[in-house]
């Protein structure tokens, strides 16, 4: 019972870290680096949380926080790709940007500090699909919000879109060689920007869920490195759908159990860091293994 | 010496992006409703309206040019180490750790031992991204990114287990000893000791940069890397060197802001300085000068930007706003806008800023 709460728990977790990864994912796929992740949830998170206590309507908000998601993708896409810009400090000074931003309008127009609280927050709705309250499958499927739904489907249906349709095998082509794929006349620009657009939207989509659906607050620091931890879970998951989405529940769970392992004292820190530390073994494994192979194959000829 | 020209050019390469940034900042500030013009007005004010605004300057400069010139040393192989930020973290730790522990009575063999710990740290924590990238060919951008957030997590639970200060509630190390910390005012002039450390530090990497034969090497690695090799440029020695240099300098900074200014390891001792010092060592376009210029630049901010949120209801943030926007200006190709006819092209392989200058 306690390790189907756990997992339940971390596939809660795991939603923003899915929605981050995977809009990272094509866009590293269409040829870009996105570190920007981190700002682009923190955006999101916000514009979710505060739209959607205006309008009163929580699928208001996360269309919002969408479509800021879509301007912060755009944005970073054309420094890149028209202006040329680093990806790596174009995506650092995003994140710095997004944090001062948000924090200087917070202050300056708002009045708060770091936490922004939202008198009628119109939080996610739970969905109850099996009626019984326990229960493996309950623990599983009940309380499960709107944009958890909608994660399983893009989890279902982007492998199929990278692999079997022409507009998934365009981005990879992008992605393989610019110059290759716009002398078969792709517009690679647009494809790059597509992928941009769809990276900011899933990022902010997550920072949404985040705020909206499991903290029902806005703090500065409230993504605490998760899209750092979703770019590491591309890496782990070797740019592929489905193992970035396992390397997300598997880190999603780190969190969990953090939580849990903080109520016997063991300190917190320490777990934190073993996504990372997955990741650089992993690299380092990759490469060693690609290496000897080379190596043999060199010693063979 | 650097040629006038070059000089001019460099100079206005790091200028244009600073205004393009300052513009857009007043995008932000106009929003909020204050006037811009009164912004800037009050941190250049409190940055360099007085010899004490001057002072706290240099003093929020001291650890960017540590940083600055770490980031620099990997560029000039052509090497985009994100590692300033960890070692940092690590070397303030060590110094922390050590200083505290110091029971000797001469600060002419306590400093030196302190700031030894923090630069064996520092290349502890560099060593591992630097080893993967120069023998294994593992991106050095995402390792040494990565493992920032691996060292910042060790030494938070090192702190929290095994240093922690008695009586502390939030994760703190003890402060210092007296013998072990930096002077903060050389003949009364006010400026510290570690400021001039820093110093010191950039003209070494300059010296080293233009008149060794190493610094001539790791510059054609990073220029021209297969005539480097072709020529018996051995390059994962020298990849690892520049990696580990990285962090050595940047973890004397740790240990010089610590000991310098800060006094004792608290969570959240480094604001960003290492990123901050990539920022500057783009813009700076890895010139020595220009780090020195930039350093300060981004000092005046930031100290000029804590004593302005005292008086007004201008909040720190704007030094955030200010570096991201610069950080965004400096690596845009304004050139595109001009010749409109090329087409450009987002490189999937990750490119140095500049060249060689």
């Amino acid at each position: 019972m306690i390790s189907f709460q756990l997992f339940s728990t971390s596939l809660s977790f795991a939603v923003p870290l899915i929605l981050a990864a995977l809009g990272g994912l094509v866009q590293m796929r269409s040829g870009i680096v996105n570190i920007a992740l981190e700002g682009q949830m923190l955006i999101g998170a916000l514009v979710g949380l505060v739209t959607a206590s205006w309008l009163s309507s929580w699928l208001l908000g996360s269309l919002l926080a969408v479509v800021a998601g879509v301007l912060s993708g755009l944005f970073i896409t054309v420094l890149m790709n028209v202006f040329k810009a680093n990806q790596i400090i174009v995506g650092l000074g995003f994140n710095i940007l997004a944090l001062g931003i948000i924090g200087y309008i917070l202050k300056s127009v708002l009045g708060v500090s770091g936490t922004l609280q939202v008198d009628d927050p119109a939080p996610l709705p739970v969905l109850n699909p099996i009626s019984s309250e326990d229960g493996f499958l309950a623990s599983l499927l009940n309380d499960r919000n709107p944009v958890f739904w909608f994660t399983v489907l893009l989890v279902i249906a982007l492998p199929i879109v990278l692999r079997k349709t022409p507009l998934g095998t365009h981005i990879r082509a992008v992605g393989f060689s610019y110059e290759g794929a716009e002398s078969l006349g792709l517009r690679a620009r647009r494809l790059q920007l597509g992928a941009g657009a769809f990276a900011g939207a899933m990022a902010a989509l997550g920072g949404a869920e985040l705020s909206m659906g499991q903290v029902g607050l806005f703090n500065v620091n409230m993504i605490s490195g998760r899209g750092y931890v979703a770019l590491a879970a591309i890496y782990f998951g070797a740019m592929i759908v489905i193992p970035t989405t396992i390397a997300c529940v598997l880190f999603a769970f780190f969190e969990a159990l953090q939580i849990r392992l903080q109520l016997n004292n063991i300190p917190a820190s320490i777990v934190s860091t073993l996504p990372y530390v997955m990741v650089v073994l992993g690299l380092f494994s990759s490469r060693l293994f690609s290496t000897i192979r080379r190596k043999n194959v060199i010693s063979r000829t | 010496m650097m040629p006038k020209s070059e000089f001019i050019s460099g100079f206005f390469r790091a200028i244009v992006p600073i205004v393009v940034a300052l513009l857009l900042g007043s995008v932000v500030i106009l929003f909020s409703g204050d006037n811009p013009l009164n912004v800037y007005f009050l941190l250049l004010r409190e940055s360099a309206g007085g010899w004490n605004q001057i002072q706290s300057t240099l003093t929020s400069s001291t650890v960017l040019l540590f940083t600055a010139t770490a980031t620099a040393i990997a560029f000039r192989a052509g090497i985009f180490s994100l590692a300033a930020e960890g070692s940092l973290i690590a070397g303030g730790f060590a110094a922390a750790v050590v200083g505290a522990s110091l029971t000797l009575s001469s600060p002419f063999i306590a400093i030196p031992i302190v700031l030894l710990a923090s630069m064996i740290a520092g290349l502890v924590a560099a060593a591992i991204p630097a080893a993967l990238r120069a023998w294994l060919g593992v991106d050095e951008v995402v390792s040494t990114l990565l493992f920032t957030f691996i060292i910042a997590g060790v030494v938070t639970w090192l702190v929290q287990t095994r240093f922690q200060a008695p009586g502390q509630a939030n994760s703190a190390t003890s402060y210092v000893a007296d013998v072990a910390t930096l002077p903060r005012d050389i003949l009364g002039s006010g400026i510290g000791g570690g400021f001039l450390l820093g110093l010191l530090c950039v003209g070494t990497y300059g010296i080293w940069v233009k008149r060794s034969s190493s610094g001539f090497a790791v510059r054609m690695l990073g220029t021209a890397p297969r005539y480097a090799k072709a020529i018996g440029v051995r390059a994962p020695i020298y990849i690892f060197s520049v990696m580990a240099m990285t962090g050595v300098v940047a973890g004397l900074g740790g240990g010089v802001h610590l000991t310098g200014l800060v006094g004792r390891y608290v969570e959240g001792f480094s604001a960003g300085y290492g990123f901050t010092g990539l920022a500057i060592a783009i813009l700076a376009r890895m010139n020595p000068w220009g780090i020195i210029a930039g350093a300060i630049f981004f000092g005046a901010i930031t100290s000029a930007g804590g004593t302005v949120q005292l008086f007004s209801d201008i909040p720190l943030d704007i030094v955030n706003v200010l570096q991201g926007l610069i950080m965004l200006t400096v690596v845009v190709d304004y050139s595109v806008l001009k010749r409109k006819r090329r087409r450009s092209r987002g490189d999937s392989t990750i490119s140095t800023p500049g060249g060689a200058t």
